[in-house]
């Protein structure tokens, strides 16, 4: 008997999720679900597989397995899908040959979760008016403007991959702060990938972390820091006792000598040293050089 | 239907450049240079109009059917270059991601793309077109003026010309259109995979198909071939020049309604149906390869 539907059926549902390119595997079957009302933050190296899996979320590319959004195959229904689902892939993918009006215009026509009215509103307080060609406008411009387009939607699910590479740090911080504060709501899901991870640790709910195509860590925010503790320890025999209760990772860092546990209580760390909740950069380093790290395979 | 205008009206908006303002730039210069011609009397505007009203029928038909001739070949070129050149135009600059993330389609978006190449951008061209044809009239007329010949019939028989060709040169338009079409949706579907070597191989490709055949199953030389004539018949618009040659010997004066009756009577339809089915095939296929394979 299938399950009845509730509010917190995933938004995004995968399972045995495979692609490869040629003879060259990159996804190794994932299995994930994503609820809704969560910030996802899908974190991994360069060729790890995070753009490939946002992009079988997103019908661009065809895979292996069983993927899921909003209860509809991507790739086969990706432009009934984009009704409700909204996507930077690229800010700079804006096409350049259209003015703002006539980019507003279209996409009233097009799509019919888009309100012009939010765009412009959005806007308002930036140097971009309804009369300049979007080959006009500056990178950062550009990210204001393809922001205000995606807030304009209204849709579930938001896709973000790598949407502030090539910004200032400046850009950067409004773009996140603009989109928590003016889009964000308990109906919609964000996912987002970037390398800069310390810039979306604020808002992130939850964190996912891809290393060669496979789901190494998949948890809340909360339940990370239960269950990674860094300590930072100065004299050699803490060192050892440290070292006794198998870190995960280990770095010394301006002589001080930095472990990550996973699943061990601060209790029994505390006496070692200090002992704080490790940043997701720290996390994230720690992790991928761990030879077998999955934590928790899929929830 | 909406949004499928909106995607017709964003392939005007983006080759607007080659359809609109580059031809009304033309015109305009024209126009100067022909009004500078008359200003400095390179030309006799006495002799010239006085000339116009010796035989104004023949002249002013001729007058538009070259003209209207002119821009045909210009769309041609026009044409071809906005297949080979905007059905991969999405890619550029990463665009291609920001319509996937529209709820449109691929095959609709590249169906928009071959929609505007039949009525928006050669309509656009078609308006143009009429505007030099205005202007060269009026331009005629103003000289018989000053040669003092002008007449308030001699204007009504101009204007009736011009209402006459116009018709004529909007059906032969459209077929020509219709008679082109597997070839516009072949050069754009093979720019969707290949880009801007859809013009190279739109050469290419008759050729090596000609040479196969030659190759397969023999022939006098590789251009003497079932392939080779077939779309050597293809290539040319099926015009029957009859009537034409009737007109333009001064046999007979030249009448819309017979001239069509001729056209469209002689016109090969059959072709024209497997044609339209040969695009909708080329154009299905493109847009499963580009839902399939072309994000950036």
């Amino acid at each position: 008997m299938s399950e009845p539907s509730t509010a917190l059926e995933p938004i995004v549902s995968a399972r045995g999720l495979r692609k490869s390119f040629g003879r060259k595997p990159i996804l190794h079957g994932l299995d994930f679900d994503i609820p809704p009302g969560r910030i996802y933050g899908l974190v991994g190296h360069n060729g790890a597989g995070k753009t490939t899996t946002l992009n079988a979320m997103l019908g661009l590319t065809s895979y292996e397995g069983t993927i899921r959004v909003l209860g509809e195959d991507p790739f086969a229904r990706r432009a009934h899908l984009m009704e409700n689902v909204a996507f930077i892939s690229d800010v700079a993918s804006l096409p350049r040959f259209l003015r703002v009006r006539e980019l507003f215009a279209l996409l009233t026509n097009i799509h019919p979760n888009f309100s012009q009215e939010k765009a412009r509103q959005f806007l308002e307080g930036t140097d971009i008016r309804p009369e300049m060609k979007i080959k006009a406008l500056s990178k950062g411009m550009m990210a204001q403007l393809h922001l205000a387009v995606v807030m304009a939607i209204d849709a579930k699910l938001l896709v973000l991959d790598e949407p502030t590479l090539g910004l200032d740090i400046t850009y950067r911080k409004r773009f996140y702060r603009r989109l928590l504060e003016d889009y964000m709501t308990e109906e919609r899901t964000l996912i987002i990938t970037t390398h800069q991870v310390d810039e979306i640790e604020f808002m992130l709910s939850d964190i996912m972390f891809i290393r060669d195509g496979e789901l190494i860590l998949h948890m809340q925010m909360e339940t990370v820091s239960e269950k990674f503790s860094q300590l930072v320890a100065n004299e050699p025999e803490a060192q050892e006792a440290a070292r006794a209760l198998g870190p995960v990772y280990e770095e010394t860092r301006f002589g001080q000598t930095v472990f990550i546990f996973d699943g061990v209580p601060r209790e029994t760390l505390e006496p070692l040293g200090k002992v704080s909740t490790p940043t997701l950069s720290d996390l994230f380093v720690a992790l991928m050089q761990r030879p077998t790290a999955n934590p928790e395979s899929a929830r | 239907m909406k949004a499928f205008i909106a995607l017709v009206h964003r392939e005007y908006i983006e080759h607007r450049g080659a359809f609109f303002i580059a031809p009304l730039i033309l015109v305009g210069v024209v126009f100067v240079l022909t009004l500078l011609a008359f200003s400095v009397h390179r030309i006799d505007s006495r002799f010239s109009g006085q000339l116009l009203t010796v035989v104004p029928t023949w002249v002013f038909v001729a007058g538009f059917a070259g003209l209207a001739t002119g821009w045909m070949v210009y769309l041609g070129f026009t044409l071809f270059f906005y297949c080979a050149d905007g059905f991969a135009a999405d890619k550029r600059n990463n665009a291609m991601l920001f319509w996937k993330s529209m709820p449109v389609s691929d095959l609709k978006v590249l169906t928009s793309k071959l929609v505007a190449a039949l009525t928006v951008l050669p309509g656009s061209i078609f308006a143009v077109a009429l505007l030099s044809i205005l202007i060269m009239f009026g331009v005629a007329y103003v000289t018989t003026m000053i040669a003092g010949l002008g007449s308030v019939t001699l204007l009504g028989s101009i204007a009736l010309i011009f209402a006459q060709m116009a018709l004529v040169f909007l059906v032969v338009l459209a077929c020509a259109l219709l008679w082109y079409l597997p070839y516009m949706a072949l050069v754009g579907a093979m720019a969707t995979a290949v880009g801007r070597w859809a013009i190279p191989l739109a050469v290419l490709l008759p050729t090596i198909l000609s040479v196969l055949e030659w190759v397969t199953l023999g022939g006098l030389h590789p251009f003497a071939t079932a392939t080779w004539r077939f779309l050597d018949y293809r290539s040319q618009f099926p015009v029957s020049f009859d009537y034409l040659e009737r007109v333009w010997d001064g046999t007979e004066q030249f009448d819309a309604g017979t001239f069509l009756a001729d056209f469209l009577g002689k016109f090969d339809w059959t072709q024209v149906g497997f044609g339209a089915l040969f695009a909708i095939a080329a154009i299905v296929l493109a847009a499963e390869y580009r839902k399939r394979g072309a994000i950036t």
